[in-house]
């Protein structure tokens, strides 16, 4: 097993320095100037100027990256051109936000896929399947931006049952402040008692993280559906229900159990969809996580916010990708001599 | 797990989780109310925070610098009884030349930290901007700034200008705490992290970069006490989240409502739709190191393609009317009887054809991140094609479209589109200077023109500006007709600022010398 952790970690740190030079490559090539960014749209050819020497862009995109990365190594990934923040500093505040929005999507999206893909296959081929079917296409298909603004006009436009963006309502920090702990707001306001807190956090969650599950639960409800068609149609099953066993019983224990496996995959790799997923959403609902750093950056072409973001998406995606392999491997001992 | 697919328990469950969600979203909509009467104002603004460094400030955090900072003066908007109101200074004078200029102080009035304002700090203040400043291009005129007591300072300028503009300005004229003009010396980075250093009704208290700044009022402020004792900007680029924010009660006022929404909010009996006369413009700049966009007649021509009407429609949405050159109305030195081009298709083609000109192919950019450019750069298009020149329309970001035209401005695009508004109220030592006068680099002159003539009437204008506005007006004026003769640039239409304003608001106005400002000390709650 440690073998096969560390093949992965191997390969994992490649996929790494790859992403870094493709992400630095890029940012360099596109024609831009960060003195637009960093002093406003009236920015002087001397402060033009100024800034490329400061930020060594007047020196060859090879020499460039190699001072990047070995200020990288150390611990400073630059300032972003932008918000004039580290852009450590930026990251590591707005990750919280963004893992917390990231977890109750996936929860929602995994449950609920779950229970949905379960429904399918208990009506096979009747409207329920179908209809399952038509929302989970839906679901993967519909662009994610436009789910959000559609959910804004509808449940808050029409309906007001939810904010329309925001982590938190802006009178609670004058009136209920959260005592920083972790750096996690809603956990932090749940391990110090801040239950009004909690609730405002999760109220204002409800319409951003559902737009963000969407996509993954479109995605789980279908493979479990054809999971579960698959091993439903297995002897076992037949003979189990032969034996007068409940169908509860056949489904959840049985079934289930063994549907499952091929869905862990899924649900890690939805997961890291959801990092990016992360960017049209926290914009739409102006949620202060990295998504919204990031396309700030993108649009602002903010070459170190672009290659912090970058590097830790990755990070992200290789550390999931990980887990996967490794939740795989401990369920299937196949893998692992493979 | 065991009993949840029980079908009496999962109904009784479903009623339970609905019910909760609901009351949940009852109480907590409930809060929303509790803002106004806290004294707390919730804006949704697009305004980002480039820097804090208020002699560095040259972009939208200027949204904020007018609730943090003062000048020596304020520039009134149109229509007010006088031109211009005290700040930290109370009278003012200058000698009959227009050379030496003198300001008194108020007494009385101090920095957040609680000390002083006084001359010294006035003189650090503005020496800092004319060396170091985003915009110290406006102290070009001053010589030298002298302190002649405490409560007294003098400028002595090397040319006449109009200095009580000049120091009204929205950028590079920040009175600033001398303190920190030394810290920020020795650490340039000393703003950043949300650092005020003004004598504002407000003064800074927190700020999320990208997220959100908080203002609170200054409890020894010279000036009437606000209503609103806290300022929450939430920085929203998105203008329909920001219309979301504002419908929904979540914010009290939102910024950046898109125009093509007016006309459903207008409906709205909660709002009232203002617009108001704005120093923003649009401009297209010909590539006149190209040929055949080198022979005046072709710009011309190409000038009387342009469908004005369709794209202030298009455009502007109504709220925009079609520029007389690119001064704005409402600012100096803009003037009514400076000629417009009309759409004159026929006249165009056949003005082409004069020129020689066949199988023109023409690529114009414009900034992608503009939604009216957007709207309106395609009707450009479809004008040009019906006289038979070809069109490439590339949106990028601005950065980018400004880039290129930096970088190779012989193979740059062959018209630019840009949007512009003078740095203070003097558009003829801004728009007219910045935009057409030639220079060995070109800045903003990105149709690279070069006219003697014009260029001279410019310069002279400028120099007489703040003893003699008529004359000045009247070379300014010569100088526009020369644009509309040799087109370098299209002037398509200034722009009005439009204001969605809550009716639950009291005291809201526009000044149009500062554009991207509101002067939220002076709102209140309507009774």
């Amino acid at each position: 097993m440690l073998k096969f952790v560390g093949k992965r970690l191997v390969s994992a740190l490649f996929v790494l320095f790859g992403a870094t030079i493709i992400t630095f490559i890029l940012s360099r090539v596109i024609p831009s100037d960060p003195a637009l960014a960093f002093y406003g749209p009236k920015a002087t050819l001397d402060q033009s100027a100024r800034l490329r020497k400061e930020m060594g862009l007047d020196q060859s995109v090879v020499i460039q990256y190699f001072k990047y990365l070995k200020d990288m190594l150390t611990g400073n990934w630059g300032y972003s051109i932008s918000t004039k923040q580290p852009v450590l500093h930026e990251l590591m505040t707005k990750v919280p936000s963004t893992l917390e929005m990231i977890f109750v999507s996936i929860i929602f999206a995994t449950l609920f896929g779950i229970l949905l893909g379960i429904w399918a296959a208990k009506n096979a081929h009747k409207l329920v399947d179908g209809s399952v079917r038509v929302f989970s296409i839906a679901a993967v298909s519909l662009p994610t931006f436009w789910l959000g603004l559609l959910f804004q006009l509808f449940f808050v436009g029409r309906l007001h049952w939810f904010p329309a963006t925001g982590e938190f309502d802006t009178e609670l920090k004058f009136l209920n402040p959260i005592k920083h702990v972790t750096g996690f707001p809603i956990f932090d306001a749940l391990i110090t008692g801040n239950f009004h807190a909690v609730e405002n956090g999760l109220w204002h969650m409800v319409l951003p993280a559902l737009t963000l599950s969407l996509y993954s639960l479109g995605l789980i409800s279908r493979m479990i559906r054809a999971n579960l068609l698959e091993v439903l149609s297995q002897d076992y099953i037949r003979v189990a229900r032969a034996y007068g066993i409940k169908e509860r019983v056949v489904l959840f224990t049985l079934a289930l159990r063994n549907a499952l496996p091929p869905v862990t995959t899924v649900v890690g790799l939805s997961a890291a969809y959801l990092l990016t997923g992360t960017f049209f959403v926290e914009d739409v609902f102006n949620w202060p996580g990295i998504g919204k750093f990031a396309t700030t950056a993108l649009l602002n072409v903010d070459y170190p916010a672009i290659m912090g973001i970058t590097l830790l998406g990755a990070m992200g995606y290789l550390t999931i990708n990980l887990i996967v392999d490794i939740v795989q491997a401990k369920l299937d001992p196949r893998v692992r001599s493979e | 797990m065991k009993h949840f697919f029980n079908r009496r328990a999962s109904g009784t469950r479903g009623i339970a989780i609905g019910v909760g969600v609901l009351l949940i979203a009852a109480s907590a909509s409930a809060t929303n109310g509790a803002a106004a009467a806290n004294g707390i104002l919730k804006v949704a603004t697009s305004a980002a925070v480039t820097t804090w460094d208020p002699v560095q400030s040259f972009s939208t955090e200027a949204f904020y610098m007018t609730s943090l900072y003062e000048p020596l003066i304020w520039k009134n908007e149109v229509g007010a009884a006088t031109e211009y109101s005290p700040a930290l200074a109370t009278t003012w004078s200058h000698s009959k030349d227009g050379l030496t200029w003198s300001f008194d102080l108020r007494a009385g009035a101090t920095f957040h930290d609680g000390s002083a304002v006084n001359a010294a700090a006035v003189k650090a203040s503005l020496d800092s901007a004319k060396k170091d400043g985003g915009a110290s291009f406006i102290w070009d005129p001053v010589k030298s700034i002298e302190v002649v007591d405490a409560n007294t300072v003098a400028f002595h300028l090397s040319y006449s200008a109009p200095l009580d503009l000049i120091v009204s300005s929205s950028y590079g004229a920040w009175i600033v705490n001398p303190k920190a003009l030394d810290a920020v010396a020795k650490d340039s980075k000393y703003y950043e992290s949300g650092i005020d250093a003004g004598s504002g009704p407000y003064t800074l208290t927190s700020y999320a970069p990208g997220s959100e700044v908080v203002m609170s009022a200054y409890p020894k402020y010279w000036g009437p006490k606000p209503a609103y004792s806290i300022v929450d900007a939430l920085i929203t680029s998105d203008g329909v989240t920001a219309q979301q924010m504002l419908t929904s009660g979540q914010v009290d006022f939102a910024s950046n409502i898109p125009l093509t929404s007016m006309a459903s909010l207008k409906l709205n009996h909660k709002f009232a739709v203002k617009a108001y006369g704005s120093p923003f413009n649009y401009v297209g700049y010909f590539n006149t190191l190209r040929a055949p966009l080198n022979n005046p007649v072709v710009r011309q021509a190409l000038s009387m393609a342009i469908p004005y009407s369709d794209i202030v429609k298009v455009g502007g949405q109504g709220y925009a009317t079609q520029a007389r050159g690119p001064v704005p109305a409402g600012i100096f030195p803009y003037d009514s009887a400076t000629p417009q081009y009309k759409k004159a298709l026929a006249t165009a083609k056949t003005m082409l054809a004069k020129a020689g000109v066949k199988n023109l192919k023409l690529k114009i950019t414009y900034a992608s991140e503009n939604g009216a450019e957007a709207r309106f750069a395609p009707l450009i298009k479809s004008a040009f094609e019906s006289i038979g020149v070809s069109v490439d329309i590339q949106a990028m970001l601005f950065s980018q479209q400004w880039s290129l035209a930096k970088k190779d401005p012989a193979n740059a695009q062959d018209l630019f589109i840009v949007y512009y508004w003078p740095t203070y109220s003097d558009a003829g030592s801004d728009n007219l200077y910045s935009l057409f006068h030639s220079s060995a680099k070109p800045f903003f002159n990105l149709s690279y023109w070069k006219n003697t003539q014009y260029d001279d009437l410019i310069d002279k204008a400028a120099t007489l500006t703040g003893t003699d506005r008529a004359a000045s007006q009247a070379l300014y004026s010569q100088a526009m007709k020369i644009l509309y003769d040799q087109a370098p640039g299209i002037s398509f239409y200034d722009t009005k600022a439009v204001y969605v304003v809550p009716k639950a608001i009291t005291g809201f106005t526009y000044n149009i010398n500062y554009p991207f400002s509101l002067f939220f000390a002076k709102w209140s709650p309507t009774k």
